[in-house]
């Protein structure tokens, strides 16, 4: 088996992988314009804490063997359900962030940590 | 020089358990090998950089665009790249398909495993008609509990989806989950022995580059 060239995979499947949800994480801030050597003197003052947005409750109905192929799913996952669902609609564009995914329930216990393939 | 890629879209089927078992026994074996980690969890990854004692190099990348010009560039310098993939299809684990010499896709025995491999399967062969090549594929059984109805079964569902399935099946040991702990890929025993013709059996398909092949 030779050198292989993979310059036109990406153009190949260009089509195909539109169709997949993206991994790609957000771009990275700008980077701040160079200091001055001799940077002038700022007051820090403490960033304002972000209103912090209520809960709201959300329910729906789903044929009972999805209910039950779901939560097979989102324990394979080794993922409450919530989070599992939130996970999937993030990957279609939808600004959840991690605390979304937290387990909120009462009295859970983060687990040790698991090992999954 | 070859590429091998692990991918099924189902979580949990043990992708990164095959990944551990092919860098560190080829590692062992004398190749220059690298692996490409797309899992969001970066296990593969953690593994190879705390617990592993293999001179593997690893590359965390989530980002697709950046995939395939690190795969090349890892290609240029190993003997053996292997790609382990997140648990769902994304865009990173199609490019990681079309890099591929050979797709290894494990299941375990349950009817999701079985789903998840059967859209896999149809994914890798999409991919090899866009790309104008075949990308050979091959179903691998992992957690398989031989005499058992459940195993048959899962054979017998495979089969009848045409499904190419490895001759050798790696069943549900302690071994492997113990690798998971101590870092080092068991040799001996059982688990030794399913090892060693799990990657003979690559070698046969043509996953590890000829020239480098091992002595019997």
């Amino acid at each position: 088996m030779g050198k292989k060239s993979l310059e036109n995979v990406t153009a190949d499947l260009s089509a195909l992988a539109a169709a997949m949800p993206t991994q790609r994480l957000a771009a990275p801030p700008p980077m701040a314009a160079p200091q001055s050597a001799q940077p002038e003197l700022k007051v820090v003052r403490p960033a304002k804490k972000p209103a912090v947005e209520p809960l709201t409750q959300f329910s729906f109905s789903l044929r009972k063997s999805l209910r039950k192929e779901l939560t097979r799913l989102a324990s394979d996952a080794d993922m409450t359900m919530q989070a599992f669902i939130l996970n999937a609609l993030k990957a279609k564009g939808l600004a959840v962030t991690d605390e979304d995914l937290l387990d909120r329930r009462k009295g859970w216990k983060p687990k040790a940590e698991t090992d999954a393939g | 020089m070859s590429i091998i890629t692990i991918a099924t879209s189902k979580g949990g089927a043990g992708k990164t358990t095959l990944a551990r078992l092919l860098v560190g026994l080829l590692s062992q074996c004398g190749y220059k090998v690298a692996a490409v980690d797309t899992d969001l969890n970066h296990t593969l990854t953690d593994w190879v950089n705390t617990l592993s004692k293999y001179p593997v190099t690893v590359e965390h990348e989530l980002d697709e665009t950046k995939l395939v010009p690190l795969v090349s560039k890892l290609h240029d310098g190993h003997d053996v790249v292997v790609i382990d993939t997140t648990g769902a299809a994304s865009q990173a684990t199609i490019f990681a398909i079309g890099c591929a010499d050979l797709v290894l896709v494990p299941v375990q025995t349950s009817s999701a495993d079985i789903v998840e491999a059967i859209k896999t399967m149809n994914l890798i062969e999409s991919a090899g008609l866009m790309m104008k090549r075949g990308v050979p594929a091959r179903v691998v059984l992992n957690a398989h509990q031989p005499n058992t109805n459940l195993s048959a079964h899962v054979e017998k569902e495979l089969e009848k989806a045409k499904l190419p399935v490895m001759n050798t099946r790696l069943q549900r040991l302690v071994a492997w989950q113990e690798m998971s702990f101590t870092g080092i890929v068991p040799t001996t025993a059982l688990a030794g022995v399913q090892g060693r013709n799990f990657i003979e059996e690559i070698e046969g398909l043509g996953g590890i580059p000829e020239n480098k092949k091992l002595a019997s």
